[in-house]
């Protein structure tokens, strides 16, 4: 069945239903049954493991029920068709708008990893067939090549610690600028491998920074306190220089800068 | 009052939701609101709509006498010394926002502590949080038992030298027990401490008497009594109201403005820059009256002890059900419950709940620090207000059954 089929399927068995609680007994019915999906074969499904990362709402029985759906929609398909897909037929079945608020925002977020993993894969894929390795490698990762591999799995079983990781990030303040190092953009690469060692690549507002190591020290120091992380390395670069344009759209607004900028873009 | 009488005033009540007639208990989170708060707003709005303290036309008296009327309803409705103590905020987030940053700033320095207890409302932690790291004061924490409620026993030992204010609920929005303010209170003037309490809940259930209770801050929203969304109150003794910097510069606070410097207006002025929420603020003296009638019906009591008394049976009779708050002794419970269920998950069962027509809320209720406590991700909370029947209670928990066989 091609991806477009499988959809209508779908919509057609959701439009058997009238009552609202008979959709969600089917939902539970899907999120029992992938409860018991086997451990073996998790791993196989790539799908499962992207959407079963997410957090947040993994142990409420009709989410599951909803990426069992999605997984028997999407699985198999290619990385590229996944990616390319609108996932449309979600509001087709009536799924996303009548889903409480939050949690039609937790099925957005669950769709975005999935898209997000596909892409990542597809993009990863491509690589692999212009340089003609089957595995490729994370940029800006070193050492020994096959371990530092990272498959679409571990991509998005990482997902929430980079997620914690940007939050302690966030709470490192540079001494000068009322505004987080992360929004600044001082941080240029983030990486976490395998064994959830992360390394940061970052810069400052200028070379001599006199607070450089200090505030060095607290990026460690909050890093490292993130349950789940187990090293933290970081690497100082002036390549490229820091300048206002890496700044975050949060830190525009905080800093007033967009109305400055706006001003001279009349007066030019 | 008859229930239908009550409910006869509500017009959101009526309404049906799948199908299924509306069943509103979600009334911690906002009450709905009675018709006279509603025709109140729209005349105001239609009619005297001016900016108030202003101008001297017609409209800007008429407007500005409706306000000040409202403080002094607030005033009696607290049983405040005097209206001069009344700060109308924008709800109970606003007026802890304001105690904590003002009186921060006057009377918090580095190394001082706050004391606030594990059963906050994140809107009675965040603020002192960040007061605490802005001038590099601590943060300390009165705990609970593990029905829930405070160990005031504690209290005094969790007290020290550079204690400098303590804020605590006045009823829990999770456990809905009525804490011991009083007893709390005593104890921190005992040490020469302050009090905040956060009355969010506590304004709806019980008659507040803010001279017997002795508190030196009281907030509430006006939108949990019955009254219009963003507005709120912040009672609080004149001499700290007095000796607290201006929360907010602008318009209206100050009482000379030069480059060389400002004077500010007297209290309560000094606390309210810039427009406030004239046309919405005057809806509070229509909502409270209704309050008050309702805490000073002996029928709404016994509906109310009748339902506390069916639910408290109900949910602790399941052993599939823990119920959090959990009255022990003389404690009060407010009929407000919060409970988690073996093998359904809260959202689960709020989802299904909803669709037979039931408002509950499902989550962490704004206390994270409470959930972690009791080491679940999040609870089910209904929350029942005086338009709420016997019938509605008996369906929820014939509903709750059912939505649990669907889970499990």
């Amino acid at each position: 069945m091609s991806l477009e089929e499988k959809k209508q399927a779908v919509i057609e068995e959701f439009s058997m239903y009238d009552e609202w609680l008979d959709k969600y007994e089917y939902l539970i019915e899907l999120g029992k049954a992938l409860e018991a999906y086997p451990e073996e074969q998790k791993t196989e499904e790539k799908l499962i493991k992207g959407c079963q990362s997410l957090r947040a709402d993994s142990d409420a029985i009709i989410t599951k029920g909803i990426i069992s759906l999605l997984i028997s929609v999407y699985s198999g398909r290619t990385p590229a068709e996944i990616a390319a897909d609108d996932f449309g037929f979600i509001d087709q079945i009536g799924l996303k708008e009548n889903l409480s608020p939050t949690r039609a925002n937790g099925l957005v977020s669950m769709i975005d990893t999935i898209k997000w993993v596909a892409n990542d894969t597809a993009a990863k894929e491509k690589m692999a067939d212009q340089v003609g390795h089957d595995d490729v490698v994370i940029p800006g990762s070193t050492g020994n090549l096959s371990e530092n591999v990272l498959t679409a799995e571990d991509v998005a079983a990482l997902q929430p610690l980079y997620a914690d990781v940007i939050l302690a990030l966030k709470q490192v303040y540079d001494p000068e600028i009322p505004v987080n190092i992360y929004d600044l953009g001082l941080i240029y690469e983030l990486n976490i491998d395998k064994d959830r060692k992360v390394s940061i690549v970052m810069t400052f507002t200028a070379p001599n920074c006199p607070m450089a190591d200090e505030v060095m020290h607290e990026v460690e120091d909050s890093v490292k306190r993130v349950p789940g992380v187990t090293g933290c390395s970081i690497e100082l670069t002036f390549e490229p220089v820091w300048d206002r344009s890496m700044l975050s759209e949060e830190a525009r607004v905080d800093l007033g800068l967009d109305y400055e900028e706006d001003d001279y873009g009349k007066l030019s | 009052m008859t229930v239908e009488e009550i409910r006869s005033q509500f017009p959101a009540l009526a309404q049906q939701v799948y199908g299924k007639p509306l069943v509103y208990l979600d009334n911690a989170a906002t009450a709905q609101r009675p018709l006279a708060v509603l025709e109140k707003e729209r005349t105001l709005a239609s009619t005297v709509n001016a900016n108030i303290h202003r101008a001297v036309h017609k409209l800007a008296a008429d407007a500005t006498e409706e306000y000040e009327r409202t403080r002094e309803i607030v005033a009696d409705f607290l049983n405040a010394e005097s209206p001069k103590e009344i700060v109308f905020t924008s709800g109970t987030t606003m007026s802890i926002n304001l105690v904590a940053s003002c009186f921060g700033e006057a009377f918090i320095g580095e190394g001082d502590e706050i004391i606030v207890s594990v059963a906050e409302h994140h809107s009675n932690i965040v603020p002192w949080q960040l007061l605490c790291q802005r001038k590099k004061a601590e943060l300390k924490v009165l705990e609970i038992d593990e029905f829930g409620g405070l160990q005031v026993e504690t209290l005094q030992k969790l007290i020290s030298q550079r204690t400098k204010i303590i804020a605590i609920s006045h009823i829990s929005n999770v456990l809905g027990l009525v804490n011991p303010v009083q007893e709390i209170i005593r104890i921190a003037h005992h040490n020469g401490i302050p009090v905040l309490v956060d009355g969010a809940q506590g304004s709806i259930h019980a008659k507040v008497d803010v001279q017997e209770l002795d508190c030196d801050f009281y907030a509430f929203s006006g939108h949990k009594v019955y009254g219009a969304t963003g507005t709120g109150v912040l009672y609080g003794k004149k001499k700290w109201l007095e000796a607290m910097p201006p929360y907010m510069g602008g318009g209206e606070m100050i009482e000379t403005v030069r480059f060389s410097g400002t004077t500010f207006a007297p209290v309560p002025g000094k606390f309210e820059a810039g427009t406030q929420n004239f046309n919405a603020v005057p809806t509070l003296q229509e909502a409270l009256r209704l309050a008050r009638q309702f805490q000073e019906d002996p029928e709404v009591a016994q509906r109310e002890w009748a339902i506390t008394h069916y639910l408290l049976e109900a949910l602790t009779a399941d052993p599939r059900i823990h119920l959090f708050g959990v009255p022990r002794g003389t404690q009060v419970k407010v009929p407000l419950f919060s409970f988690t269920v073996e093998g359904a998950h809260h959202e689960d069962l709020a989802l299904i709940l909803d669709k037979m027509g039931i408002a509950a809320r499902s989550g962490q209720m704004c206390a994270e620090p409470l959930m972690d406590r009791f080491g679940v991700t999040g609870m089910l909370r209904i929350s029942f207000a005086p338009y709420n029947t016997m019938e509605e209670a008996e369906y929820f928990v014939k509903s709750l059954n059912k939505a649990i066989a669907m889970l499990i």
